[in-house]
Parts: structure tokens; sequence; C-alpha cells
């Protein structure tokens, strides 16, 4: 069964590179196409088209191509997730001083967000220009990382921050000349900026959500619909490679495959800095982080409404069990022995030390899974 | 008409440019090559159409600018008109988007498309054309390289060598040159004088 597969260069796209560089693919009976694309506009336009049956995407994006925000991509489902975490913010150097002017903004969210407030008050009445913070794309798990921490301290998150989008390529450099004062994105490229002496790491996303939901595997639906037993092999082998890759005894593989040039191709010591200990939290573990949880869609959607992209008139429930597909995650876990969480939805965040998940056949031993200020969102 | 390229390969970019040209040759149009989008360019030179390599990062600057257009004093959407959705999808399949502002005929965005589109594929053809006589080169220096080992090893002549190549590769259900590499590999271990 021929497949073909479109990914960004980034390390969590670790579960779809995994699984093609140990034969998963193979021994799943697929035969897999990868394609390395360079933005995420071409990799929805590929899905809207055909052009491929699947891919690495940020997990708001059916969401927000469903909604009408931006052009189509398709009827889309997701099957998984691929992995949580993975992000990491870098400010300049120059921001950086400024905040810790006011105090040391320590890992806490909150207290770098009251620095960051007093700096934007600082700069209102001096005259300066608003700070400018680049994301990678508009519909993103950066985007709203960004938003909530900002407004966490009272700033207006609209009107008070100049939003950009810029690639992650061009981030570092952005830094350098002074366009912008800080980015979000995904691994290596924060770790690469830090190890060009481009600024510095501020916090990474499980500082911001321990476990924080961010891509997941995007699947043409009508693709899905003609091959329903591929749609299960290709989640088994991307679970399989999550057994593989999560194993500490795989880590310097790990580094060295994602570090091909046909991969992400980026320098191993910044994938090897942002998967370490205090790196970006990456998890590719199976049972905890790739379950595509309803609660996870609703939050995304919960985040556009927010943020006034969306009215609330939209049946939220119904589009997110239609692009969420725990049940085929199911199917293919279940046949692997893996043990499947037996709700759709949970409450996210609340879980400051590691709990107990129900699940079948056994229950799942989870990391602690709580938001930086505290916050319980709960699915109505 | 006045069109902006964005790609960071300029030979492909001057083929695009060429190709609009021709086809709308009574109309004179302004078209600006540049290998990197900055936002700048929409004001400075203040296109009716943008096209843009998909293999460019910058295109997720240029979509965002429909969200977000408040620095930019013109902006630009993406057509997506789906009685032109074949164009778009030919483009996209060769490796170019196109972005218009509002009110852009569309006719002329799809006809300017399709050259671009057409362009692409042709440079990409190109370059596999190059890519595989590059490689039919190599693998033929390298079973010449292989020949003359079998040759003086084994005392054959040069076509007794190729023969010899040709079986193997036959029997092992293997490219001829992939054989012949592994020879040299082998002979390599195997030379005197190695340390």
């Amino acid at each position: 069964m021929d497949v073909k597969i479109a990914y960004s260069p980034l390390n969590d796209a670790a579960l779809l590179l995994v699984a093609e560089a140990l034969g998963f693919y193979d021994s799943e009976g697929l035969n897999v196409t990868l394609s390395r694309e360079a933005n995420w506009s071409t990799i929805r336009d590929k899905l809207a088209y055909g052009l491929v049956d699947a891919a690495h995407i940020l997990a708001p994006m059916p969401f927000a191509a469903a909604l009408g925000q931006g052009p189509s991509m398709g009827r889309i489902i997701a099957p998984i997730a691929l992995g949580a975490n993975g992000n990491s913010v870098l400010v300049s150097a120059a921001l950086k001083a400024r905040l810790e002017e006011n105090g040391h903004p320590a890992r806490s969210l909150t207290g770098s967000a009251r620095l960051l407030a007093r700096e934007v008050d600082r700069r209102r009445k001096s005259g300066e220009g608003r700070l400018v913070f680049a994301i990678p794309f508009t519909y993103s798990p950066h985007h709203f990382v960004l938003r909530h921490w900002v407004a966490s301290a009272g700033l207006d998150p609209e009107r008070q921050i100049q939003w950009v989008v810029v690639p992650p390529s061009r981030m570092a450099d952005m830094i350098k000349d002074g366009v912008v004062d800080g980015f979000c994105s995904g691994s290596p490229w924060p770790q690469t900026a830090q190890l060009k002496g481009r600024g510095e790491i501020l916090f990474s996303d499980p500082d911001y959500w321990s476990l924080k939901p961010e891509k997941v595997l995007g699947v043409r639906s009508a693709w899905a619909e003609e091959n329903p037993d591929a749609v299960i092999a290709l989640v088994r082998a991307l679970l399989r490679a999550g057994q593989w890759a999560s194993r500490p005894g795989n880590h310097q593989d790990l580094v060295r495959i994602l570090a091909r040039r046909a991969y992400v191709g980026a320098p191993a010591e910044a994938i090897a800095l942002a998967l370490s200990e205090h790196g970006s939290g990456l998890v590719l573990d199976p049972e905890t982080a790739t379950y595509p949880w309803i609660s996870h869609a609703k939050w995304f959607l919960g985040q556009m409404v927010k943020w006034g992209w969306l009215t609330a008139e939209h049946d939220f429930d119904q589009l997110a069990r239609h692009i969420y597909r725990p049940d085929l995650w199911r199917i293919a876990a279940s046949s692997l022995g893996l043990n499947c969480p037996i709700a759709l939805e949970k409450e996210e965040g609340g879980h400051a030390q590691p709990w107990s998940l129900p699940a079948q056949p056994h229950d799942i031993a989870m990391p602690p899974n709580v938001l930086f200020d505290g916050g319980v969102f709960k699915c109505a | 008409m006045n069109v902006l390229i964005i790609d960071p390969d300029d030979a492909r970019a001057a083929s695009v440019a060429e190709g609009i040209r021709a086809d709308h040759a009574g109309q004179d149009p302004s078209i600006t090559i540049q290998p990197r989008f900055e936002l700048r360019m929409l004001r400075d030179i203040d296109p009716d159409m943008v096209i843009i390599a998909c293999e460019s990062p910058d295109r997720d600057m240029l979509e965002a600018l429909q969200v977000a257009n408040e620095s930019v004093p013109r902006p630009v959407v993406m057509f997506v008109d789906r009685s032109d959705a074949n164009s778009t999808a030919k483009a996209v399949e060769a490796g170019v988007a196109a972005y218009i502002v509002d009110g852009f005929n569309p006719k002329r965005m799809s006809s300017v498309l399709t050259v671009a589109a057409q362009r692409f594929a042709m440079m990409q053809s190109l370059r596999n054309d190059l890519n595989k006589a590059r490689a039919d080169l190599a693998a033929r220096k390298t079973i010449d390289r292989a020949k003359g080992i079998l040759m003086k090893s084994r005392g054959l002549s040069e076509d007794e060598a190729y023969k010899l190549l040709r079986k193997h590769a036959m029997d092992t259900g293997r490219p001829i040159h992939a054989v012949a590499a592994d020879i040299l590999a082998v002979s390599d271990l195997l030379s005197p004088g190695g340390e």
C-alpha cells in the first residue's frame, strides 16, 4: 500500500521519521514516501488537493480550516497525536536584560509575565514601540501559549504586543537584527538560536503546560475511508516508533536519526539539547502522549473563541469528534497490546502529581498534568 | 499588472518571468524577482499578484497577512475560488503558490499561475535529467574501475570482465553499478600496504 506523508523538519516529527528509519512502515505493509516541506501552508494545500494522504500538522490547523479560517484543507481526521510538548520561547539578550532589571525571570511563567508587563509599561511611557513576538503560523499552539502567558499578567495580547508570522529558519536572524524581541518555535530552532548566541530560552512547553498537545497526524478523510486498514497500519507503525523512541536506551540513536540531513537536518548538538532533561520536554510515549483526546480538540477550539477568531455559535462537540478519532487510535493500540484510555475526554490540568488514568486492560501511570496558572480546563 | 516572484532559485524565477512576459506581451507586465519575502516589499513594489515557490519557508509569512494585515498597506489574499481549483492544484503539484490582491482579474491570475506551474515543472524535469545524467556518469566510472580491477587480478579481457560483472548482477538481481561498487569497496580492503 503506497502512502504519501508530508512533514515539517522539527523534532516533533520524530514518530514519522523513526518509523521510516527503523522500518516500522515496511513491517506494517506500507510503502511510505515522506516529503519534507518548508512551510505549513504548503502542507495544508497538499492535503487539500490530495497530493499527500497524511501529514504532520499543527493540531489547530484542521479546526481553523473547518471553521472557514483561511483556505480549505479538505476534510481531515486526526487518528493519533504525534507526542506532547516540544516548543520553546526564546527572547533577545536585550529583552532578557530588561526583564532582569525588575527581578529574576525564573521559569515560573506568572513571574516572567509580570516582569514583561513592567517592560511593556516602561516602553509605553518612554514612547518606544510595542514588543514584537514571532510565531510560525497563526493557528498554532505557539500563538495560544504566548497569548495566554502575556495575558496572565493583565496585558492585552491584541493591542499591547505586535505579532508576526515568521518561518523558524529566519527567527534567529531577526532576533539578531532586532526586528523581533522574542519567538516561540518548535525544536530544535530555539536551541540552535541559543547555541549561536542569538538570545536565551525563557521557557519551554512543560513550563506552560506539563503535557501540552502540539502536533497530530492529519489524514485525508476521503483516503481514510477508502483505506481503513492502511489507517490502522499507519497508526500502529507510529505507536511502535513511539515505543522505541521513548525507551531511554535509544536516546542517542534518536538524536542521530533526527539529525540526518534528509530528516530534521539540524546540528545534533541542538537536537540533543532540546531532547535533554531541561530541554523542550518532548514526550513520545504512546500511552501518555499520543491518544487524540477530544478534550485537547476542545481546548484548541476554546482558544480560538477566547482570542476572538471564532464566535461560540458552532457545534464544537460534533466538530471535535469528527476530526479527532480516538476510536481509530484504540483499534491500533489494542492490537499492539497497549493500554487504552476508557474516556474520550478528561480534565486538562489539576494533576500536580503523577496519577492513574483509567484504561484497559490496565490503568495508565500518567505524568503530572498542570497548567502554569493552575487553571483546569473542563469540557462542558 | 505588477507581479512579485519569490523564489530562492533565481534561474527558475527568471524562467517564470520570461513566461509571463511572453504571455502578456501587450500589457507590459512589471515583474520583480526576490529570493526572500520581506514585508516592506508590499509597500515598495505594491504587487497585484505574488508568486511564491512552495519550497520558500517565507510562504507562511505571506499567508498570515490575510489574518493580521494591520502592518501592511495592501492585503494579499490567497486565491481559493473553487472554479480555478484545477490550476491551483496543478501549481501546488509543480511547487508554486499564488496570492493576489482583492479585485485582481481571476482569468488573468489563472493564466499567470498556469505559466508559473509549467515553468516550475519544466525546471524540475531539467534538474531530474541532469541528476540522472550525473548518476549515469558516476555509475559508468564505477563500472570502468571495477572492470580494471577484474582485468588485473584475474587476467581477463575488458569484455570478459564486463560479462562477469553483468552475470553477477543478473544472478543477484542487483544493478551492475552496485556490484561494481562492492568490488571497489572490497578491493580497497584487500589492497596491500593499506596501513
